[in-house]
């Protein structure tokens, strides 16, 4: 929705920012993102946060604007490697959008072509504003691991990601 | 992955000699040629460590050890000879960083493999020499650092400043350093001495995605992040003094400046396209790998030829990007010393690809064969007299760029004949990792390594001061041992040592 000015407005839910579910792991050359959550749509939202947080220091982001992804796979490991890079193509040029938040609107896992749709929340990377953390290069398939047990309430994905 | 105990795991390999190890088949499935890892005995510990660490049956997380990699590479199709670990090997995702291995051009099952590349296509290392000494630059060299920061745009979402248009994108794409030569950053000698003189003329822009395109176009002049940097280094040894006359630098103290850089989002972006294309090339051929990262297609098929094509096309987008800081390094020397560049004779010495595959031609059990070889995170180390390698360089043997890490200090190699038949012409590319990120960052403190490398007499420009912790020399493995490893096994020849006095870094 747009405000008078131009700028997007937003409600109180979308401005809420969600607990952290993530952490780094050890890999000799890279970073390992660990997320996990009550569902893997979750896992997946919280693994895409945990490559942002690895670009800045994700406090000094506001939301300001938001942006609509969308990603395709035959299996669950491809979707998650499209929707990552996708949320890494968002940062790396036109809208240079970096986030705090992002909403995974349509999780379709089942059947031959899996998809996402996302609602990504955040502002263009701004130096000087935003701390210059580390630059994620690309996804990688290297150790790719997810692990979709909702009814142990297991759900966590591991990531290589490219420094 | 095959997970067996620590103990099991090592009888799978037999070490050769002092510098020498080799990995047997059978260590990963379906291996067709034997691995070998080049380490002495302090490189040797890191890499059973990494192994040993992995030897946890059913534990999730965790990744692939470099042996591991090494010897899945070993079943990729069509791979002749050995898969190949250089002395500074180590985990990475795919090939091990530090990984050669060569594919038969004549064998129609034979694979490209982006993973054999990287996603930083045409990473690599240029050297600046200049006629100036450590006595020159000591008195402004705080300036020069800052001046140099300033120049080159660094870090994460920093943005290229020269001028580039979609057109402009497209011609650099197809001409590599002509394209910088037509436009006037750099100078006609350059060229001659760059790999494939800073062209390579498969190249097709056509074969490349808009994103990685759009991805590229405002990248085009940046240094980037990570293990990337511009260093001001002076000449602290030198080995070989005729081949380093040859190179133009003549004693110690003399002032260099050394840039690691690659092809930005745009080839990161090349190379994730095709990693999603080749997933499905392989389905259809019925290829199979070891790991999932290790997609690959047959060099003849489609998908690996435009590959190939788009590889080209984002090694040349690397040489104009080296090429651009080649010319705002030149600009901030000229205006610090307020001369020209030509006065200051800033000459680039070369330009190495340490990410990158080639068709190259190579003895294999006494017959001679066209090559597609596969270098990531390793040097091309060519001999004496190889026709590839420029004149300058006919008699001493290609220079081997090998960057340290901020802090220790980088070498100059040349190539040798023992190279070219053991490794096909490879050597290392640099320290190699001995720490994880994010072990440097708990166990690290950015102030700590700043301190002491203002005790050593360096000054530093950092854009995020996380990576300093990450990019500490306490985080890589010595790059001195690598290279005396090279050294000793004979596959190059040491020649110069360069240490740093500033350092600019993402």
């Amino acid at each position: 929705m747009a405000g008078g000015d131009g700028t997007e407005v937003f409600s109180e839910e979308e401005l809420k920012l969600p607990p952290c579910k993530y952490e780094y792991l050890d890999h000799t050359a890279d970073v390992q993102l660990h997320a996990w959550g009550d569902s893997l749509k979750e896992a997946f939202e919280q693994c895409g946060i945990a490559m942002y947080g690895y670009m800045t220091e994700l406090e000094t982001v506001e939301i300001k604007q938001s942006a609509i992804i969308e990603a395709e796979g035959h299996d669950l490991e491809s979707l998650l490697y499209k929707f990552l890079d996708e949320l890494l193509f968002l940062f790396s040029c036109e809208p240079y959008l970096i986030c705090s938040k992002v909403t995974i609107t349509e999780f379709k896992t089942d059947g031959e072509e899996l998809r996402i749709k996302c609602k990504c929340y955040g502002e263009e990377f701004t130096l000087g504003k935003h701390p210059q953390g580390t630059e994620v290069k690309a996804i990688t398939y290297s150790a790719m691991q997810i692990i979709n047990e909702p009814e142990k309430g297991k759900c966590e994905v591991f990531v290589i990601i490219d420094i | 992955m095959v997970v067996r105990k620590f103990e099991e795991e090592l009888k799978y390999m037999e070490k050769l000699n002092p510098y020498c190890w080799k990995i047997k088949k059978g260590f990963q499935p379906n291996m067709n040629v034997e691995g070998v890892f080049y380490v002495n005995s302090t490189l040797e510990k890191l890499m059973l460590d990494e192994l040993k660490n992995a030897c946890r049956p059913g534990m999730t997380g965790g990744f692939l050890p470099g042996v591991k990699q090494i010897a899945n590479v070993a079943a990729l199709p069509g791979i002749v000879g050995k898969s190949i670990g250089l002395p500074d090997v180590h985990s990475g995702y795919g090939f091990a960083i530090g990984n050669m291995a060569a594919f038969d051009m004549n064998d129609p099952n034979s694979v490209v493999s982006p993973g054999g590349v990287g996603f930083d296509i045409n990473c690599g290392v240029r050297l600046l020499r200049t006629n100036l000494f450590e006595n020159d630059v000591a008195p402004v060299k705080e300036q020069l650092a800052q001046s140099l920061f300033d120049h080159i745009p660094v870090g994460v979402g920093s943005k290229g400043i020269i001028p580039m248009n979609a057109r402009d994108l497209e011609e650099a794409l197809e001409m590599g350093m002509d394209w910088s030569l037509r436009e006037g950053y750099v100078w006609a000698e350059d060229k001659e001495h760059c790999e494939e003189y800073g062209r390579m003329l498969n190249a097709d822009p056509n074969k490349v995605s808009f994103r990685a395109k759009k991805r590229g176009l405002p990248q085009l002049g940046t240094l980037g992040a990570g293990n990337h940097y511009a260093e001001i280094q002076v000449v602290d040894e030198i080995y070989d003094k005729w081949a380093a006359c040859k190179m133009g630098i003549e004693e110690k103290g003399q002032v260099c400046v050394m840039i690691h850089s690659g092809s930005r989002g745009f080839g990161h972006q090349v190379a994730t396209d095709a990693l999603v294309q080749m997933e499905k090339a392989m389905s259809r051929d019925k290829i199979e790998t070891n790991d999932r990262q290790l997609a690959c297609a047959r060099i003849n098929s489609q998908e690996g030829q435009d590959y190939l094509k788009s590889m080209a096309a984002a090694a040349n987008f690397a040489w104009v990007n080296r090429s651009s800081m080649t010319f705002l390094t030149r600009q901030a020397f000229a205006k610090q010393f307020q001369t020209t560049p030509d006065d200051l004779d800033m000459h680039v010495i070369y330009d190495v690809s340490h990410n990158i595959a080639k068709v190259e031609e190579h003895v294999v059990d006494g017959k001679l064969k066209t090559l597609l070889v596969h270098r990531k995170g390793s040097t091309r180390a060519f001999p004496p007299n190889h026709p590839l390698i420029p004149v300058d360089y006919q008699l001493t043997g290609q220079p081997v760029l090998i960057g340290g890490t901020m802090g220790t200090c980088s070498y100059v190699l040349t190539g040798t004949e023992q190279g070219m038949i053991e490794t096909y012409g490879s050597t290392c590319h640099g320290a190699g990792r001995a720490l994880s990120r994010a072990k440097s960052r708990r166990n690290l403190d950015y102030t700590d390594v700043l301190a002491k490398l203002e005790e050593m007499g360096i000054s530093i420009r950092v854009a995020s001061p996380k990576l300093v912790m990450e990019e500490a020399p306490e985080s890589y493995k010595n790059v001195t041992d690598v290279v005396n490893t090279c050294h000793s096994a004979g596959i190059s020849k040491k020649c110069i040592k360069l240490r740093p006095i500033a350092v600019i870094k993402g």
